[in-house]
């Protein structure tokens, strides 16, 4: 995923060769949200790793509370489908400068 | 996340609800108690709840109006034991009179319904913010 936001940061950048300056600039921008993002997904998989935790403690351990691994669950997936909102935009925006015109 | 502190309290409230029924069912199967550690018969217990704010960045701008729900402590009722004749009872004193519990089953049943509808009040409450964030996903589409 940040793979292709840095795609999309140098190919918004290609035209600017001449100019070294704003290309860096606009780079270590992008590489900032790239880093978020990755935060994001990072903080997004830890609470999958929680849930996953609470459910093998309810199921396996037989020890904490049913509701808690419930409550763990719908958060890790409340952030997932908010990630997948956010993965859609940046691709329709990805898909929609790749059908411009040259 | 901004929805979390409304799934905190929720939690709160579950495990409020779960520790009263689990106080309920506790009267309700020493109904026949009649010896305890403590001595004599069993003692009704009454769960109290208390409120604690939640201790977070949001709830310090809502000046801690947001509270979660604690089980403060569980007291003993101190009501006196319920004397009933049956002098082939090994704990009857010399009249035929056995301390039992005083716990009604009627009291303790209805206890049991509040606490059921309360947490079910919780359940809603925590699907009801659930749907209010999913919702907020579909917009724009």
């Amino acid at each position: 995923m940040s793979d292709l936001i840095i795609g999309i940061g140098k190919a918004a950048s290609a035209p600017d060769v001449g100019k070294t300056e704003p290309v860096k600039e606009k780079r270590r921008s992008d590489a900032t949200f790239a880093d978020l993002l990755q935060n994001k997904i990072q903080k997004i998989n830890s609470l999958q790793v929680e849930a996953d935790q609470a459910i093998s403690k309810v199921a396996l351990e037989d020890s904490g509370s049913v509701h808690e691994a419930v409550i763990a669950l719908e958060k890790a997936s409340i952030s997932f489908s908010t990630m997948m909102e956010v993965r859609n935009k940046i691709v329709e925006a990805y898909q929609e400068i790749m059908r411009m015109q040259v | 996340m901004d929805f979390s502190n409304a799934f905190r309290i929720c939690a709160s409230g579950f495990q409020a609800q779960r520790r009263k029924i689990d106080v309920i069912v506790n009267n309700l199967a020493n109904i026949n108690t009649t010896r305890t550690p403590e001595g004599g018969p069993y003692r009704r217990q009454i769960v109290i709840f208390g409120s604690e704010p939640i201790t977070d960045t949001f709830g310090d701008v809502l000046d801690e109006s947001l509270k979660l729900v604690t089980v403060d402590r569980i007291v003993r009722d101190e009501k006196g034991a319920k004397m009933v004749f049956d002098p082939t009872h090994p704990d009857a004193d010399n009249k035929g009179f056995v301390a039992m519990p005083d716990i009604n089953s009627i009291t303790e049943m209805s206890d049991m319904i509040m606490a059921n509808r309360a947490y079910e009040a919780c359940v809603t409450a925590f699907d009801a913010t659930k749907n209010m964030v999913l919702k907020t996903l579909e917009m724009g589409k």
